[in-house]
């Protein structure tokens, strides 16, 4: 680890001074993420704004949907969230452990480091990490990365499992910074790699997330999540579904299918969820939505097990819903 | 009685209430802290290493490296250090991760950062990174495990028994890179009085690592001291001296103060032991009435570069089954890989997973009930040394198993069990772990309070052994467990069996119980010498002793405490030491331990992932001193071996060989949730041939025959036979 100065600031436009009047400044909030990536040196800065002094916590309910504080911990324990959302419940409980969930937040658990091992090891070469410095994955192994919107310059995979839920729900992450408030849409928080893997997210040089609102929305409360993984628990999805379902006299009107462990931001599957819109969902639509959820893959042969596990976990969360 | 009763744990409290005190934990005045720099390529050379920003950087107090190095005063060749030669040789590298700079300051996160700032200026050669890219370079190994295990051996005709056999089978096995992945990181504190050397290491075998230390600073062993009280887990990778060991010797002699070093989590994974990928080729040949005829075994291992070890995956394949013709050849393939380490069940693990799968290949082959086809070729007597088991109560293992297990709801053939979205296989193996023996002393002192203390080096890897000492020694001289002490894991006491390959039961508990049983003869010798005693005048042999009392065995009423006989006397305590004789057991026989796995798995059809839903252990291990750790670690054997089988890959990148899951997070181990209900029971017999106490190891043969008994009950459950561990989602597609 290196040395870094350390500041902890209480309200959110000394946050955004601190963070903008230095140019190696970075964000920690529950530190879960962060202390290991400045640990095994993947990231250096030279000041640690701390944001847990911040009032950024909670959870504001209105008729439009709930707004989630920034600092809300992944632990979150409420039974109207739960009722509401349940794809969303269902991805914060089947992250990481217990006592992580309890220090980590929304806002860093959007914005967390890829598991490619490639990144967290420096001494591999990562573009992502260092730009233009290649990347060590592509010849390298690449069993946990991405089968979609991958490039020749980055095959990782997001390690979220809120943002893919997130993602379903329609829900957007609200930042602020010097020029003031901006809503991103969640889909849109996160960049394909392309050949600039380095630019990660949306968020502009002194941003700070303070909030994700999910709005109230038909097919929320129809939702869930599946996650597949290689142990029961305490692992990153190799592969993973979100889907909500809102259907009308018994035929789909509108869906959500949104796959994770699978590509280098949360992804949606519009094919998926045409092939569901306008139809029973019964176990034809379901088999037809899971083949579907795999157009436009790209696997290597180290990881073309995705694919199939991909139909899996659509499947897997549809039928879920058809006994809701 | 102490033996045979479930007690708890004597160090149980200490450990949940935190109040025990492990290496890392020990602190003394004055100490300073070492970390180590890592090689960031696998294969080339220093050219240059500029240590001036480490030097200048705040706290720092020294820094070394090969450069400046002081000279050790041995080769590693001559004594047992992990690798050929000691840390910071010279500026050659040899596989990643090897340490290039030792770093003290006054703080652990001073000396983290400024080994950070060490620079080097690589020559990067490129790496022989994986096993089938070593293959071309397989060869027999220059050392051996001769005669224990043979290395290359040709038992009747395996060619033509495997000609004429009805049946044959080729077949060949993967393993990759296993972890230790032990709780507590490897950690030193070494310091420093005149020219003496105290280590306190996290170390299985403190009198092992003591000639090694002294040779290479050049002292007199008995100028060296080594500690190791408790220990978070260990599995083999503190069965050898490494390099901090070393590196926190010459670094706190330097500095002139103690100096403790904990390796990071990512240096456990990557430079402090591991289990190499071994390729198996086993072919089998048996004839329609279920006999086996011959078996040929055939494995390649990686090694280092500089030296060849081999990894005795063979060690099942001759004695465990009745056959006719035996082949074996190991060999070995080096690659730019950071030294192995001997890891629990240490060949007996990769191997019986290969031996285990082939036979129940071949019973499908033969349409025969797996359990069958080993009845039939129950092997009484040890093939090569021709001698009759002892304690082999492997058929009865079969039977307790089938029935606690359900066996007979087995289907015949592979993917018949189904419930709802659920494949269900069963699958078996048998278990066979060669009895070890090691050299063992061990004293025990009755005191003239009424209690008594062990003293044996031993050091308590967290597998029970400082409470079954505690009831032998409680047996042997008759005083009741809670006033038995024991002092463990310090050269200073008298020197046990390293606390590894199974051989604390048989070998250090024998040489306990032979001390425990001294003491308490001595102490009838006194009584029955003093014309105060009540036991005067009678022969020695009549008095017995039992809660801290000696008596007349005819006449009970007749006696004295331990407690009035010392006091009377004037004597503080009773010492005498025990021995046990590795030779000892009768010559008659051929010793080992052995068992019957039974595995039930249940795979989802559409997302699927092994899940071990029931797990049966049988198992004859002699006498069971204590069933509440026997069970224990019987489970965590079982539970380790399932993580191997399931999903423990210390996987790594194809080109340069790095390990590329060097933390917890990634190398995945079993959690609770992965671990179905395991069922664990004893085919108890004591064993007096092979020990007094009747009682032999159990550590590791509760963990040989998992990985197959897993991966036959995949096959049994969806047809799909992984050859290549860990069974991974990947390799269970559907077709
Ligand atoms: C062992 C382990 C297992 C895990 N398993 C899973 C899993 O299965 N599924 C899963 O989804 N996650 C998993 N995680 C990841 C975990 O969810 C994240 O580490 C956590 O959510 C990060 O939140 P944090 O508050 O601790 O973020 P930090 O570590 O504090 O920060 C992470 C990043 O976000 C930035 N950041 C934080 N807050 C803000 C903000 N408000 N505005 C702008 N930037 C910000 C930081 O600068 C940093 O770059 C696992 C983590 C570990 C260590
Ligand atoms: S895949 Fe992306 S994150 Fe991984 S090494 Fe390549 S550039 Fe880096």
């Amino acid at each position: 680890m290196d040395t870094f100065e350390y500041k902890r600031p209480g309200t959110v436009r000394e946050a955004l001074r601190l963070i903008a009047t230095h140019p190696d400044a970075e964000i920690i909030a529950g530190g879960t993420d962060l202390v290991t990536l400045l640990r095994d040196r993947v990231r250096t800065p030279a000041r640690l704004v701390d944001i847990n002094g911040l009032p950024l916590d909670g959870l504001r309910w209105s008729r439009d949907g709930v707004r989630i504080g920034a600092l809300c911990r992944n632990a979150v324990d409420d039974p109207r969230l739960a009722a509401a959302y349940p794809v969303l419940v269902r991805a914060l409980r089947s992250g990481a452990s217990p006592q992580i969930r309890n220090r980590a937040t929304f806002g860093g658990n959007l914005l967390q480091g890829v598991r490619c091992p490639y990144f967290r090891l420096p001494e591999f070469a990562c573009g992502r990490r260092e730009p233009g410095t290649g990347c060590a994955a592509i010849e390298g192994d690449g069993r946990l990365l991405g089968i979609f919107g991958t490039s020749a310059a980055c095959i990782a995979v997001h390690p979220s499992d809120c943002a893919v839920a997130l993602l379903a729900l329609d829900a957007t992450v609200v930042v602020e910074g010097a020029r003031g408030t901006r809503r991103i849409p969640v889909g849109d928080l996160h960049r394909l790699p392309g050949d600039t893997p380095h630019v990660e997210h949306a968020l502009r040089d002194g941003e700070l997330v303070v909030a994700v609102e999910v709005p109230a929305s038909p097919f929320a409360a129809r939702s869930t999540y599946v996650k597949f993984r290689e142990r029961a628990s305490y692992a990153f999805a190799l592969a993973s579904a979100a889907v909500a379902v809102h259907s009308e006299r018994g035929v789909v009107r509108d869906a959500r299918v949104c796959l994770g462990g699978v590509a280098p931001k949360p992804w949606r599957a519009h094919t998926a969820e045409s092939a569901l819109r306008g139809r029973r969902l019964d176990a034809a639509a379901i088999e037809a939505a899971a083949e579907a959820a795999t157009a436009g893959a790209a696997p290597r042969p180290d990881n073309a097990y995705k694919v199939e596990l991909v139909r899996g976990v659509v499947r897997r969360a549809l039928t879920e819903l058809l006994v809701k | 009685m102490a033996i045979g009763r479930p007690l708890s744990r004597v160090e149980a409290r200490d450990k949940v209430t935190g109040a025990a005190r492990y290496t890392a934990d020990t602190r003394l005045p004055g100490m300073v802290y070492a970390a180590l720099m890592s090689s960031a390529v696998s294969a080339g050379r220093v050219r240059a290493i500029d240590t001036a920003r480490a030097e200048a950087a705040p706290g720092v107090l020294a820094v070394i490296t090969h450069l400046n190095r002081p000279q050790w005063h041995s080769t590693p060749a001559a004594l047992r250090y992990v690798e050929t030669r000691f840390p910071l040789a010279d500026e050659h590298i040899h596989h990643h991760g090897q340490y290039l700079a030792v770093v003290v300051a006054g703080t652990r996160e001073q000396a983290a950062h400024a080994a950070g700032l060490v620079a080097v200026d690589y020559e990067t050669r490129p790496a022989v990174p994986t096993l089938d890219a070593a293959l071309p370079d397989a060869h027999q190994p220059v050392w051996r495990f001769e005669p224990e295990f043979p290395t290359l051996l040709a038992l009747g005709d395996p060619e033509a028994r495997l000609a004429a056999a009805d049946v044959r089978l080729d077949l060949e096995y993967r393993t990759p890179y296993n972890s230790h992945a032990p709780m507590e990181p490897n950690a030193t504190l070494a310091h420093w009085d005149g020219g003496s050397l105290t280590v306190h290491e996290t170390s299985q075998q403190v009198h092992l690592d003591r000639p090694v230390i002294a040779g290479a600073l050049g002292l007199p062993p008995d100028r060296v001291r080594v500690v190791s009280t408790l220990v978070g887990g260990a599995f083999g990778n503190k069965t050898a001296v490494w390099a901090h060991t070393l590196l926190a010797a010459v670094a706190a002699r330097q500095v002139g103060r103690p100096v403790q070093l904990v390796v990071t989590r990512k240096q456990v994974f990557t430079c402090h032991g591991h289990q190499p990928p071994i390729i198996q080729r086993l072919r089998v040949g048996a004839n329609r009435d279920g006999t086996l005829q011959a078996i040929t075994h055939h494995t390649v291992n990686g090694t280092p570069v500089l030296f060849d070890r081999p990894e005795a995956a063979i060690s099942p394949t001759g004695t465990v089954y009745a056959l006719r013709s035996v082949g074996v050849r190991v060999e070995v393939a080096g690659m730019h890989m950071p030294a192995p380490a001997t890891m629990r069940t240490p060949g007996d693990g990769p191997g019986m997973f290969a031996v285990g799968s082939a036979l129940d290949e071949m019973a499908y082959a033969l349409e025969l009930d797996p359990i069958e086809l080993r009845r039939r070729n129950h092997l009484a007597v040890h093939p090569l040394l021709g001698r009759p088991w002892s304690g082999k109560q492997l058929l009865e293992c079969y039977d307790v198993g089938a029935e606690r297990f359900g066996w007979e709801r087995r289907a015949p053939r592979p993917r018949m069990m189904r419930d709802g979205a659920d494949w269900v296989g069963f699958g078996m193996s048998s278990a066979q772990r060669l009895e070890h023996h090691a050299a063992a002393r061990a004293a025990v002192e009755i005191r003239d309070d009424g209690s008594a203390e062990v003293r044996t080096a031993a050091p308590e890897i967290g597998t029970g052994n400082l409470t079954t000492l505690t009831q032998i020694a409680a047996d042997g001289t008759g005083i009741a467990p809670s006033q038995v002490d024991i002092r463990s894991g310090d050269t200073t006491l008298p020197e046990s069996a390293p606390t590894s390959g199974s051989r604390t039961t048989g070998s250090t508990g024998t040489a306990v119980h032979l001390a425990a049983l001294r003491a308490r003869q001595a102490a009838a010798r006194l009584a029955v010498a003093d014309p105060r005693s009540p036991l005067h005048g009678l022969p020695a042999e009549r008095v017995g002793a039992a809660r801290g009392r000696l008596y007349d065995v005819d006449v009970p009423r007749r006696g004295e405490t331990y407690r009035d006989l010392l006091r009377r006397n004037g004597r503080r305590s009773i010492v005498e030491q025990g021995f046990h004789d590795p030779a000892g057991a009768d010559p008659r026989f051929a010793y080992a331990t052995f068992g019957a796995h039974f595995t039930e798995v249940r795979i989802d059809d559409t997302l699927r992932r092994v899940r071990v839903t029931r797990h049966v252990g049988v198992f004859a291990v002699g006498r069971v001193l204590n069933p509440k750790t026997a069970r224990n670690q019987a489970q965590g054997g079982i539970i380790y071996a399932l993580g191997g089988a399931l999903m423990e890959d210390l996987a790594t990148d194809p080109v340069t060989g790095r390990f590329i899951a060097p933390a917890l997070t990634d190398y995945h181990v079993p959690v609770n949730a992965d671990v179905g209900d395991i069922d664990v029971s004893f085919v108890e017999e004591p064993d007096y041939n092979a020990h007094p106490l009747g009682a032999k190891g159990l550590g590791e043969v509760v963990a040989v025959g998992v990985h197959a008994s897993i991966a036959n009950a995949v096959y049994h459950a969806i047809g799909i036979r992984v050859r290549d561990l860990p069974i991974t989602p990947d390799k269970l597609l559907r077709p």
